[in-house]
């Protein structure tokens, strides 16, 4: 009785093919339509300016896989920024405990969300499109609207930290070690499980003794950390404590999430796609960058292949209700057959 | 005169029989009840008689002449209005309006505020006469909001009015007033069709009865000449088999409810449930047999009361608390409540299974698929491959994938709520050897089921429930369907 599985899973790889497809298709345009794109430097550039938004989108990955959604994180992005550096620069503390302080407010911030959506049972696009406000605010407030340095000497020696003889930034080894472990955690774990059985069935996750409000709460405090993390790779990226990054990233992360396959409905999708989705959003900047196409048009890309994404998935969505309740319909009045012949009657 | 006929109706829902030539008649000027247990037919002949489904053969007749369209619209033409136990009317919008909903007088699309208002208050008069026309929909009671709907019917010049359980979510002084309104209606030689469980309410308002069981016509009789009796005796199966002697003998006590309150739906619930027992929990559907269980659980909060597991208070209501407390909970809503829909046959297998089948976070996939195996074999799961969806099953063998997640953790108490609605006749037979197996291993059973022969079939002690209280408790010696639906229906309560 393969066959509902084994289509739910094509729709998936479909996805994911498709995007590895894109991400050819474009490489072989951009290599033949400009010179610089198919150098090392260029290679390297787009790796480097994926892994920002590829930690913020993995940690997004894991609030749309428990079923919500987190508006909040290109201004916690800034938050954090501001925070990183203020600390230290008007605030006098070490830089170590102003990282760790800053990486605190992310989690208060997380349960924040996290306790809102399961207690009170507020819906997550309101919850956080609250602290999208609230965070951005408090960033301005806090950094008198200017951007806030210099930055510590800590942030500057890891912008120049080259690995591999000066190659190769050490932002993309970190970022792809944050995704071999959140690859790690949501396929091998118990905890990524209940994160893809409340995404599911909240009430029957619940119902098998799993506690899902607690696994909600994780899921956004995931989320604020991770853009706490981005935060604070932008701030050494950008050399300034700015209360204005990562304004509107949020579109851009989900975007990321929701190209690479991960359902809005919650339960589907994995970092794999999410990687995906941000290289393909990236390469596309670049593409823009280096065919000097004026920069505007980036939103515009980034808008159709949101809604390309956003279509397949509800289309895939009603494709698989569809044939799932085709087949407990058939199963249920044909109890009698055994499941090969079921096969045989689905496949006639 | 004759406003209504039902004559020799058929209906199947995908092969399974829903009605088997059943009959109904109403006059001018009565009340006649419609009464059976639960799945005995009433619901489709209201829907087939409101339009909402087509007969596969049989007639409605209104007024003698047939019903040719079956349409929710042809019948409502035909004089016929249903009145809901939950009232539909739009919240933000006046009585006026509501009792006017799509029909405002006025002319080019232009609403006469004069007309309309004395229009509604016509018909509002005759049910709720000194109601304050310009309150809103959500400012009225639920029983408000029912005899205004009554007040929309009769604005439509309604003869038949459909009542499918309208005293439900009434006060004692509230079905008082309906049933006042009603006889009101029927001097106005209006006819109604009244559904009731309550054999009290039957008595007091209707005129007749007719009798369903199991979708086939049992009878049709004058309230006058018929006691209580022997209209339990017409709703319940004769043929049920007799009552298989007992074998088991229950140990320690495993689970103890104290003084369990919910305000509006449970009332003093205490029992206890002892070692290797089956306790059913008897009673019509919205009495409150889910929600205590679900209380039992921790699914749902209860205001005050107590529930022990082997002598020691469960403290933290949570459905995870009581997992770690031994407790099993197989939910009514397979699809909705018991699996996750995305995951496959193994993934839902060990659902509830993750701290054995992860020891220190880290799933080991050679346990998961050793516990399905393991399970499947002992229940005869049929699946192609544990790693199909889960969809892909038989409803039956779906149930059996959510019993055997809880068997591998081997439960002190199992709830199974309802765990054969819905499965096919071989399952079923499966699922109820399987229950007796677990109360000879020693497992607590506490069963929630409607089905009669169920009951008989496998209960150790029975209690009843009707509105949210114990009406009594029944040892397997008393158990009889005659009792069980008699405590069920009517309002005596028989203390042991």
């Amino acid at each position: 009785m393969n066959i509902l599985r084994s289509t739910m899973q094509a729709f998936r790889r479909i996805q994911v093919q498709g995007l590895l497809v894109a991400i050819v298709v474009l490489g072989v345009i951009m290599s033949f339509a400009s010179d610089s794109f198919l150098t090392s430097t260029n290679l390297i550039n787009i790796l480097y300016s994926s892994t920002i938004l590829a930690v913020v989108a993995i940690g997004q990955t894991f609030v749309i896989l428990v079923g919500g959604i987190d508006l909040s994180v290109g201004s916690m992005i800034a938050l954090s920024s501001v925070l990183s550096v203020g600390l230290v620069v008007i605030g006098g503390l070490p830089v170590g405990l102003s990282i760790v302080l800053t990486l605190l407010v992310g989690v208060a911030f997380g349960v924040a969300h996290g306790l809102a959506v399961t207690k009170l049972n507020m819906p997550p696009l309101i919850v956080t499109l609250a602290s999208l406000s609230l965070a951005s605010g408090l960033a301005y407030v806090y950094s008198g609207g200017k951007n806030i340095i210099p930055v510590p000497e800590f942030f500057r020696a890891i912008a120049n930290a080259q690995m591999f003889g000066g190659k190769l930034p050490v932002f993309i080894p970190f970022a792809i070690i944050i995704a071999v472990i959140s690859y790690f955690v949501l396929a091998k774990t118990s905890f990524g499980r209940m994160i893809y059985a409340v995404g599911g069935n909240k009430t029957a996750a619940r119902l098998a003794g799993i506690p899902a409000n607690r696994i909600i709460i994780i899921a956004f405090v995931i989320s604020s950390l991770s853009a706490v993390i981005g935060g604070l790779m932008m701030t050494v990226r950008l050399q300034s404590g700015s209360p204005i990054i990562g304004v509107g990233m949020e579109l851009t992360v989900i975007a990321a999430a929701v190209i690479g396959g991960t359902s809005l409905f919650g339960g589907q999708g994995n970092v794999v796609g999410t990687l995906l989705g941000v290289i393909l959003l990236t390469m596309a900047s670049n593409a823009i960058v280096l065919l000097a196409i004026p920069p505007n048009y980036d939103k515009v890309f980034t808008g159709l292949v949101i809604a390309l994404a956003a279509g397949l998935d509800i289309y895939r969505q009603r494709k698989d209700t569809r044939s799932m309740t085709r087949l407990t319909k058939r199963s249920t009045t044909n109890s009698v057959l055994s499941d090969k012949q079921t096969v045989n009657k689905q496949g006639a | 005169m004759t406003l209504l006929q039902a004559i020799d109706v058929h209906k199947r829902f995908f092969g399974a029989v829903a009605l088997e030539g059943v009959h109904f008649e109403l006059e001018a000027g009565e009340v006649h009840a419609l009464l059976g247990a639960n799945g005995a037919g009433k619901s489709t002949l209201i829907k087939i008689i409101s339009g909402y489904h087509a007969p596969d053969s049989g007639e409605i007749l209104i007024n003698g002449n047939s019903m040719r369209t079956n349409s929710p619209a042809a019948s409502h033409a035909a004089g016929i209005a249903t009145i809901h136990q939950e009232h539909n009317l739009v919240p933000h919008m006046s009585v006026i309006d509501n009792v006017m909903l799509g029909r405002w007088p006025g002319r080019f699309g232009v609403v006469s505020v004069e007309e309309s208002r004395r229009k509604a208050k016509e018909a509002v008069s005759r049910v709720v006469p000194g109601l304050d026309l310009n309150l809103l929909g959500h400012q009225l009671t639920p029983a408000e909001g029912q005899l205004i709907e009554i007040a929309r019917a009769l604005s439509e010049d309604a003869r038949v009015l459909i009542m499918d359980e309208p005293t439900t979510s009434l006060s004692p002084r509230e079905v008082e007033r309906l049933f006042k309104v009603m006889r009101e209606l029927k001097k106005q030689g209006i006819g109604i069709i009244f559904v009731s469980h309550w054999l009290e309410e039957i008595f007091e308002i209707c005129d007749r009865v007719t009798v369903f069981r199991d979708g086939r016509y049992v009878g049709r009789e004058f309230i006058k000449d018929i006691d209580e009796n022997q209209l339990v005796r017409m709703m319940v199966n004769t043929d049920v088999p007799e009552v298989p002697p007992v074998e088991r003998k229950p140990g320690k006590e495993i689970l103890a409810v104290r003084n369990l309150n919910k305000t509006g739906v449970l009332e003093n619930i205490s029992f206890s449930l002892r070692e290797g027992e089956i306790l059913t929990l008897a009673g019509l559907v919205g009495a409150g047999r889910t929600e205590l269980v679900r209380c039992i659980f921790g699914a749902d909060k209860y205001d005050s009361g107590e529930v022990l597991i082997e002598g020691k208070t469960i403290r933290r209501n949570s459905p995870s608390t009581a997992v770690k407390a031994g407790i099993g909970f197989i939910p009514e809503d397979r699809k909705g409540q018991g699996l996750v829909g995305l995951l496959t046959v193994r993934e839902n297998f060990t659902l509830s299974l993750l701290d054995l089948v992860a020891p220190g976070g880290l799933i080991r996939k050679d346990r998961e698929i050793l516990i399905s195996k393991e399970q499947s074999e002992a229940m005869k799961v049929k699946a192609a491959s544990f790693e199909s969806n889960i969809m892909s099953l038989s409803g039956g063998n779906q149930q059996k994938v959510i019993i055997g997640r809880w068997l591998a953790r081997k439960p002190k108490l199992l709830i199974l709520d309802e765990p054969t609605k819905g499965v096919d006749v071989g399952a079923k037979a499966e699922i109820h050897r399987l229950i007796g197996q677990l109360a000879e291993s020693g497992v607590a059973v506490l069963l929630v089921t409607s089905e009669m022969p169920e009951v008989l079939l496998l209960s150790d002690r029975v209690l009843v429930m009707r509105e949210g209280r114990i009406t009594s408790q029944l040892n397997r010696s008393e158990l009889s369907p005659e009792r069980v639906i008699r405590y069920a229906t009517t309002e005596e309560v028989i203390t042991q």
